[in-house]
C-alpha cells in the first residue's frame, strides 16, 4: 500500500481516514477517561503531596487528550462530536481506564497508573515515526510527561509492595488490584471496532456490515501510522510488567508467558473481561461516568463546549 | 522570651519569624488564624471538586482541576506557615478538621449543587478572599506573609477564570441567566458574610490587630469589596437582591445593613453545627479515613527503616 500524505487530510481516502480516526480515538479516549478517574483523587489522596502529584497527572492526561482530539479537528470533528455529544457506545477507551476506584483504594490508583503508563510509553515510541506528521510532532511533548508518571507510579507500587508493617496491607491490596485490573489491562492491546459512519463512507447503501476491527488495525500499521502491531506492543508490555510485578512478590494472572521465559502475546477470550472498551462494549461504570461529565452540558442545554485556550502547535 | 508589650510595639509587616521567641498568646492567635485559612482552602477544594468532572468543556475541566490543585497547594503552604509557630502539627490540624473541631470559612459550609453556583465561589468568594489576602501580605508573621505572595498570585487567575464562567453564563441562554441570577440571590448574603461579623461583634479582632496579624478590619474589607463587586455584578447583568439592604453613600461607596443578615445562621456555622456543613466535614473525614491505611503503612516503614520520625510521602 502506498504511503498516503497524512498532512493533507482532505486528500485522504475513506479507508485512510478510518484508520487515522480509529487510532486517534483509542489514544484520546484512553487519556480523557483516565484523567476523569484520576481527578477523583483530588482532595482525597493519602497526603497533600500525593494529592498534588495525582492532580498533575490528571491535567497532563487531559492535555494529551486535547492534543489528540485536536488531530481529529483536521478531519472536521469538533469537541461537541468527539466528547460531549458522542454516543457513549462510540468511545473506544480500554476498560482499564473506566473502572471506578473503591474508596481509599490507593493501591488500585498507583498500580493502574503503572500498568497504563508502561503501555503508554511503548505505544508512543511506536508513534515517533508515524506517517502522520501531526501525530509524530505531538509525541515528543507527551513522552516527556509520561516518563514522570511512570516513575511516580512505580515509586508508589514499590513502597506499598515492600511495606512489611501494618500487616502487609499494601501488598494485599496491590494483589487484589492486580487480580481485578490485569484482564482489563490486556484490553489495551485489543483492536478497535471502527467508528460508526466512518466505515461505510464508500458505500452509499449503508447496508454493508462494519469492517472488522482487525482490518482497520492492519491498515493502521500498513499505512505507517503506527510502526508496531498491537501484538508486538503487548509482548513488549508483558516482558516489562510481568517480571517487575513478580520481583515485588505479586502473582500475575494468566499472562501469555511461555515456559522458556519468553513472552508471546496470545490473549485468549477467557483471559479478557466481558467488556473490553475497544469494541464499544463498556462496564456500567462508564454509563455513570459519562452521565456525570456531560451533566452540566446537558443541564444548561449547551450546544458547544467552551474553548478558552489555544492548542500549542 | 519577648513580652507582649514588645510584640505590640514592634508589630509591623513581616516583623516576626521562627527565630523570635514569641509569647504563647501571639503564637496561638497566629496559629488559629492561619489554621482557619488553611482549613478553608481544603474545604473550598472539597466543595468544588465535583465540578472538575461536571465542567462543560475540556478546557474548563483543565482549568478547574488546576484550580482545585492550587487550593490544596495553598493549604499545604499555609499549614507549613502555621506549623512554624510550634503550637500544632499539620496532622493535628487535619485531624481536627476531620473531627469537626477545625474552623473554616462560612461559605464552604453550604452545598454547591450546580455549575451556575460555581462562579459564586470562584468569582465572588475568591474575589473577597483576594481582598483579604492582599492585606495579609503585610501580616506580622513572616512565613504567613510569604505564603500570601504565592497564594495571591495564583488566586488572581482563579478569579479571572471565575469571572469568565460568570460572563459566559450571563451571556448564555435565558435559562442560564435565570439560573445564575437565582444562584446569586441565594449566595449574595453569604458572600457578604464572608468578612465576618461587624467589628464590635468580632471576638478575635482586637488582639490580632494589636499584634499586627490582621491588617484591616472586617468592616473596611467588606465595604471595599462591595465598592468593587457591586458594579461588577451589575456589569454582567446580575440584579442585586433587595435584602440585605445596601446603602449607597454620597461618595458612591456602599454599606450593608447588618441587621438584614442572618447572624444566627452565621454563628451556627462558626460552631460547625450547620447541617450541610457537617455533611461536608464528615464527607471529607470519610475520605481521609479511607486512605489512613496508606499513611500507616509508609510511615511505619519509614520509621523502622530510618529509626527516626516519619516523613511525609509525596
Amino acid at each position: 500500500m502506498a504511503t498516503p500524505d497524512f498532512s493533507e487530510p482532505e486528500e485522504l481516502t475513506a479507508r485512510e481516514r478510518r484508520a487515522l480516526e480509529s487510532l486517534i480515538k483509542r489514544l484520546a479516549d484512553d487519556e480523557f477517561v483516565l484523567a476523569e478517574r484520576y481527578t477523583e483523587w483530588q482532595v482525597r489522596a493519602p497526603t497533600l503531596e500525593s494529592d498534588l502529584a495525582l492532580a498533575n497527572n490528571a491535567q497532563d492526561e487531559l492535555g494529551h487528550a486535547r492534543l489528540w482530539y485536536d488531530v481529529l479537528g483536521d478531519l472536521g470533528y469538533t469537541e461537541r462530536e468527539l466528547v460531549y455529544e458522542r454516543d457513549p457506545a462510540e468511545f473506544r477507551h480500554s476498560t482499564l481506564v473506566e473502572l471506578p476506584f473503591e474508596d481509599g483504594d490507593w493501591a488500585d490508583a498507583v498500580l493502574r497508573s503503572y500498568l497504563y503508563d508502561v503501555a503508554e510509553e511503548l505505544r508512543l515510541e511506536a508513534l515517533e515515526d508515524s506517517s502522520s506528521p501531526t501525530i509524530a510532532n505531538r509525541v515528543a511533548k507527551i513522552q516527556q510527561e509520561e516518563g514522570y508518571h511512570r516513575e511516580h507510579a512505580q515509586n508508589w507500587v514499590e513502597r506499598l509492595a515492600e511495606g512489611e508493617s501494618n500487616g502487609g496491607e499494601g501488598h494485599k491490596r496491590l494483589q487484589a488490584a492486580l487480580d481485578r485490573l490485569f484482564p482489563h489491562a490486556l484490553t489495551l492491546f485489543e483492536s478497535c471496532a471502527p467508528p460508526r459512519g466512518a466505515n461505510d463512507a464508500n458505500d452509499a447503501s449503508g447496508d454493508k456490515p462494519r469492517a472488522a476491527g482487525s482490518d482497520v488495525e492492519a491498515d493502521i500499521v500498513d499505512l505507517g501510522l503506527r510502526t508496531a502491531t498491537l501484538e508486538e506492543l503487548g509482548e513488549e508490555w508483558l516482558a516489562i510488567v510481568v517480571p517487575y510485578l513478580e520481583s515485588l512478590g505479586l502473582d500475575v494472572p494468566e499472562s501469555g508467558q511461555t515456559g522458556d521465559g519468553e513472552f508471546e502475546f496470545e490473549v485468549t477470550q477467557e483471559m479478557l473481561p466481558d467488556e473490553r472498551g475497544r469494541d464499544g462494549t463498556h462496564t456500567d461504570a462508564w454509563a455513570d461516568l459519562y452521565d456525570d461529565f456531560t451533566h452540566t452540558y446537558r443541564e444548561l442545554g449547551r450546544s458547544e463546549p467552551t474553548k478558552i485556550m489555544e492548542i500549542p502547535e | 522570651m519577648m513580652d507582649l508589650d514588645t510584640v505590640k510595639e514592634r508589630a509591623g509587616p513581616r516583623e516576626f519569624s521562627p527565630a523570635d521567641d514569641l509569647p504563647r498568646e501571639y503564637r496561638e492567635a497566629a496559629t488559629r488564624m492561619i489554621e482557619f485559612h488553611a482549613n478553608s482552602e481544603i474545604m473550598g477544594a472539597y466543595l468544588e471538586r465535583p465540578f472538575i468532572r461536571q465542567s462543560p468543556s475540556i478546557d474548563r475541566k483543565l482549568a478547574f482541576s488546576a484550580k482545585v490543585q492550587d487550593e490544596i497547594g495553598h493549604g499545604q503552604l499555609l499549614y507549613r506557615a502555621a506549623e512554624s509557630l510550634g503550637v500544632k502539627t499539620r496532622e493535628e490540624m487535619l485531624d481536627d478538621l476531620a473531627n469537626g473541631d477545625g474552623k473554616f470559612l462560612n461559605c464552604f459550609h453550604y452545598p454547591l449543587k450546580s455549575w451556575v453556583e460555581v462562579p459564586m465561589i470562584s468569582f465572588f468568594v475568591d474575589g473577597a478572599a483576594m481582598r483579604r489576602q492582599a492585606t495579609l501580605r503585610r501580616t506580622s508573621w513572616e512565613p504567613y506573609a510569604h505564603a500570601m505572595d504565592k497564594v495571591c498570585f495564583e488566586e488572581g487567575f482563579h478569579v479571572k477564570h471565575g469571572e469568565d464562567i460568570l460572563k459566559e453564563l450571563m451571556t448564555g441562554s435565558r435559562k442560564e441567566q435565570q439560573l445564575t441570577q437565582g444562584a446569586f440571590e441565594e449566595w449574595w448574603p453569604r458572600i457578604i458574610q464572608f468578612f465576618g461579623p461587624t467589628d464590635d461583634k468580632s471576638t478575635h479582632h482586637d488582639f490580632a490587630a494589636s499584634v499586627g496579624l490582621k491588617q484591616q478590619s472586617n468592616d473596611d474589607l467588606r465595604n471595599a469589596f462591595l465598592d468593587q463587586y457591586i458594579p461588577k455584578a451589575r456589569k454582567y447583568g446580575l440584579k442585586i437582591p433587595d435584602e440585605p439592604r445596601i446603602r449607597e453613600r454620597d461618595d458612591g461607596t456602599y454599606a450593608v445593613e447588618e441587621d438584614d443578615l442572618d447572624w444566627d445562621e452565621f454563628f451556627t456555622i462558626a460552631k460547625n453545627e450547620y447541617e450541610p456543613g457537617l455533611g461536608q466535614i464528615n464527607g471529607r473525614k470519610q475520605a481521609q479515613e479511607a486512605v489512613d491505611w496508606v499513611c500507616e503503612t509508609i510511615e511505619a516503614d519509614a520509621a523502622t527503616a530510618r529509626g527516626h520520625e516519619p516523613q511525609a510521602a509525596d
